[in-house]
């Protein structure tokens, strides 16, 4: 008889548990082992950096041949025999390079995050499924697949994502998925939709219909339009003054009393921050201004800034098509670009389509709510969120004839609104935007860019125009509702039915200006027309600073060339500083002038913040403490950043009342202090804040840089440091031109001359590989930064190619 | 030859046997499947617990090393001096040590078993 190993059998015990813990995630950790191991885990993303990304792909799908060109920054040319195969290899493309940000994105969109990350994103998820995000994205999916054109180049996108899924493994899954512990899904045209109503929301998701409600109880009117007005004096317009608008087709409704239309808050219902705004910059120069008589076109985005960059640049070949930008990976087409024809860009409208309605409920029934003197039931739309490693979290949605309850018990987040309301929201509706992208991409002429442009309904954008035939055109487009004044400004009474949205603004009669008499066009986030224009409308956002620079920059410009714009995108001049930092020094005591050297800092500053310099260091930080000190912290809620007035407001009082007045009384109950005091104590703060910046290396001058300060990081969509790039060296605030700011900013730069030659730019930071592994993942981030700018290889349609910059083919078979 | 010399030559050859059946094995078969082929490995090789140990460490840590340096090679470490930076680790070969070293205990400690579990027909004799 031999002797039981008992040894041998703990040994055994000991290993299997160590390659169990090794084979699974422990808390945030992921599976060690399994990572770790070089075949198969992480190290299997690390991309030779010389990889031959040439191939010979034998795709049974696609209908005829096909031919993709990859130039030497990886951009392919994709040139396809018909448009089932042209989006079909998109799809592929996109996926190849960017599958498991698409998947992440379109769960952000859904509300699945929680699904694998657990429930640390829960509370993201459920925001999402109270936005009705899934519903918005269902009912445009309907809309979309209702035209056969959509649901043509819809479903070989979906199934040219697919192919490529199916060809991987857990050797080749993308690196994300191995370090989140999770595995690709197939996608769906729905996923499309989501991510198009995640763009949507992005750009119209900000409100200040709340705080707003707030304020109008506690201010006097004149006051609450002097403070928070729609137009600030002085604004420029998108569509420049003079422009004659058509005659409306439909009747301007007359306002319902304000009693029955608003209702009131108190205090305590409060604190829905306002989430900062998406800004962009879109000019366009005709011929006339140009030193090559050809239109200029220029675009620069301001969007999240990460990696894998939101977009990935792309031209698209087929008969009828020959087109090139950037494209939003997760849906086919180029989104901002231009085709043989002519280019456009996009800025956000701002125009207001989501509105919030306080709903009524019916007392002990937790099924109805009360509307026009009657008692409705909510249609319930149940939400299941998946948490991982968790039981499913089962919400119920009420959606009344608004739309969904947003802000409900249920939902009562920290400082979240305590009453329900009902968001009313134009991305909730059918619509096909997807169309509007794909006529946009083959438009050949000013009339086939409007008739695309026409399906483009949610979000509203300022849609900038060029084409070789020398038109420019700039578009405030979006669909809109015929509007009382002041309609959905404020929350509305729920039960009133004067205040629901009713007929819809014919698209056509949209404010646009083609060819203007002065020569160019340009919009900024500024407020859309003059007040000739004879619908009612508010905002959601609008601002002027950097219309007005642009303005200033272009209105007396001629001869302009490609390198001029170039700079312009790159300018960082604070209209702010310029206008506000002389008179704060001047309110200036002597003695704290003389107590603190700082103050000398600013001589002979040019106004420019730049990315080394320390004057705007000072200055943001001094104008920051001084909005602080000079408005309300506490007027029955916070004031303190979400609810300021706009800046250009607070420099505009600060001119009206300049030092020199000896009756420099302006007074609010919004103020908390007077000027004079806000401004000194604010620079004690300011210099005493300053010596303070961190200096770890003990080198104080480089770490007050403004780029260090502001830290610009385009930060991996996981967050991870290690995946990320922080203190980017670039200048510029959310108010200048180059608005770099801590994680937004220019997120595709584009410059297009539309001459005989077609000599476009573009620049984005990131790079075309999504794979943080990848000597492509953020390759053009430097020159971003840096503000150069590549020449966009637009090739001839065609099926051979002779272009020196080709560097790797993928050749395509059925 | 000398029975030291022949020793040698069975230890080297089993861990030369150990990184080839593990990169066989891992190339078809889930990153664990290299404790296996050393649990197996150590049951017909004549050797103590104490050098199958070292046998399994150095024949998986070989075969991990080996194969991370291809990778990383080739990649002029871009991926691995991400891996260091998220597992906070101050370089990048640190990052290739860890994985070599996890590879090796795996390996050494499924050989251990290999040999203490196997059969006495095969063990060595003392």
């Amino acid at each position: 008889m031999k002797k039981i190993p008992i040894k041998g059998f703990v040994l055994l015990v000991i290993t299997t548990m160590l390659i169990y813990l090794l084979d699974h995630p422990l808390g945030a950790l992921p599976a060690i082992g399994r990572l770790l191991e070089p075949v198969n885990g992480c190290l299997a993303n690390a991309e030779p950096v010389n990889k031959n990304f040439s191939a010979d792909l034998k795709l049974p799908a696609v209908k005829g041949g096909a031919t993709v060109w990859f130039d030497n920054r990886l951009v392919p040319h994709i040139h396809a025999t018909n448009d089932h195969d042209l989006y079909f290899l998109e799809g592929y493309i996109h996926a190849t390079f960017r599958l498991w940000q698409m998947d992440m994105e379109t769960r952000a969109a859904a509300g699945r995050v929680s699904e694998v990350v657990g429930d640390k994103a829960l509370a993201f998820d459920r925001k999402q499924r109270y936005k009705g995000m899934g519903y918005a994205a269902e009912n445009s999916l309907r809309a979309m697949e209702a035209d056969s054109r959509t649901k043509l180049i819809m479903d070989a996108y979906t199934e040219g994502i697919n192919a490529y899924i199916g060809t991987l493994n857990y050797r080749n899954y993308p690196f994300e998925y191995k370090l989140m512990g999770f595995a690709p899904e197939p996608y769906t045209n729905l996923k499309i939709s989501l991510l198009l109503k995640y763009m949507a929301d992005d750009l119209t998701g900000s409100t200040d219909d709340i705080a707003l409600t707030y304020l109008r109880d506690i201010l006097p009117r004149d006051e609450l339009e002097l403070l928070f007005p729609d137009r600030i004096p002085g604004s420029t317009t998108v569509i420049p003054p003079g422009t004659v608008f058509d005659k409306p087709s439909l009747t301007i409704p007359a306002a319902p009393p304000d009693s029955s239309a608003f209702p009131h808050f108190e205090p305590a219902d409060f604190g829905e921050p306002k989430v900062d705004g998406k800004g962009s910059n879109n000019w366009i120069l005709s011929g006339s201004r140009t030193a090559s008589g050809a239109p200029i076109l220029c675009n620069d985005p301001h969007l999240a800034l990460n990696l894998p960059s939101l977009w990935y640049e792309a031209q698209l070949q087929a008969p009828g098509i020959n087109v090139y930008g950037a494209s939003l990976p997760g849906t086919p087409g180029v989104v901002i670009g231009f085709n043989d024809s002519l280019t456009w860009g996009f800025t956000n409208n701002y125009r207001d389509v989501k509105d919030f309605y306080l709903i009524k409920e019916v007392g002990g029934n937790k099924n109805k709510y009360w509307f026009a003197g009657k008692q409705v039931d909510y249609v319930k739309r149940v939400e299941v969120i998946k948490v991982k490693g968790k039981p499913d979290i089962v919400d119920t949605i009420n959606y009344t004839l608004h739309g969904p309850v947003t802000y409900a018990e249920q939902n009562a987040r920290a400082g979240g609104l305590r009453k329900p309301l009902a968001m009313c929201w134009m991305g909730h509706r059918p619509s096909n935007e997807m169309l509007a992208i794909y006529l946009l991409n083959k438009a050949r002429s000013y009339n086939e860019f409007v008739d695309a442009i026409m399906h483009f309904e949610c979000p509203a954008q300022n849609m900038g125009y060029a084409d070789r035939q020398g038109n420019i055109a700039i578009w405030g487009q979006g669909q809109f509702v015929n509007k009382w004044k002041d309609q959905g400004k404020y929350v509305m009474n729920g039960t009133d039915s004067s205040t629901l949205w009713k007929e819809l603004i014919p698209m056509r009669e949209n404010p646009h200006s083609l060819n203007p008499a002065q020569g160019y066009l340009c919009g900024a986030n500024q407020i859309n027309t003059d007040n000739t224009y004879p619908y009612n409308y508010n905002g959601s956002g609008w601002v002027n600073l950097r219309a007005w620079r642009i303005n200033d920059l272009l209105k007396d410009r001629q001869k302009a060339t490609v390198k001029d714009m170039m700079d312009m995108q790159q300018d960082t001049y604070s209209e702010l500083a310029a206008g506000v930092l002389p008179l704060m020094i001047k309110y200036l005591g002597d003695s704290i002038k003389n107590e603190h050297s700082l103050i000398n800092i600013f001589k002979g500053w040019n106004y420019q913040l730049n990315a080394e310099g320390m004057e705007a260091t000072v200055f943001q930080i001094w104008w920051q403490y001084f909005n602080s000190e000079l408005w309300h912290s506490d007027a029955g809620f916070s004031l303190k950043g979400d609810y300021l007035p706009l800046q250009e407001k607070t420099m505009q009082i600060l001119q009206q009342n300049p030092p020199q007045d000896p009756n420099i009384t302006y007074k609010s109950s919004l103020l908390s202090a007077s000027i004079k005091s806000a401004i000194n104590v604010s620079f004690r703060m300011t210099a005493d804040s300053f010596i303070r910046i961190k200096q770890p290396d003990k080198r104080p001058p480089e770490n007050r840089e403004w780029y260090k300060v502001k830290n610009t990081t385009i930060s991996h969509l996981t967050k991870l440091p290690a995946l990320s790039y922080d203190h980017v060296k670039i200048g510029g605030w959310g108010n200048t031109i180059n608005a770099a700011k801590n994680d937004h900013g220019p997120s595709w730069r584009m410059v297009v001359q539309m001459g005989k030659e077609i000599e476009a730019y573009g620049v984005y930071p990131g790079g075309q590989s999504g794979n943080p592994g990848s000597k492509y993942y953020a390759s053009f981030l430097d020159d971003w930064s840096g503000g150069k700018y590549y020449r966009l290889d637009f090739m001839p349609n065609a099926d051979k190619q002779s272009d020196s910059a080709i560097k790797y083919t993928w050749t395509v078979q059925p | 030859m000398d029975s030291s010399t022949i020793k040698i030559m069975r230890f080297l050859f089993s861990v030369l046997i150990i990184a080839l059946l593990s990169a066989g094995a891992e190339f078809l078969l889930p990153w664990w499947s290299c404790a296996v082929v050393c649990f197996l490995v150590a049951l017909f090789a004549r050797q103590s617990g104490g050098r199958a140990f070292l046998i399994g460490f150095l024949g998986v840590g070989i075969f991990w090393l080996v194969a991370a340096l291809l990778h990383d090679v080739a990649n002029e470490h871009i991926l691995s001096t991400r891996m260091a930076a998220l597992f906070k680790l101050p370089n990048y070969w640190l990052f290739i040590l860890v994985t070599v070293f996890i590879g090796g205990l795996v390996g050494g400690m499924a050989a251990w078993v290999g040999a203490t579990l196997k059969p006495n027909s095969i063990k060595p004799s003392r």
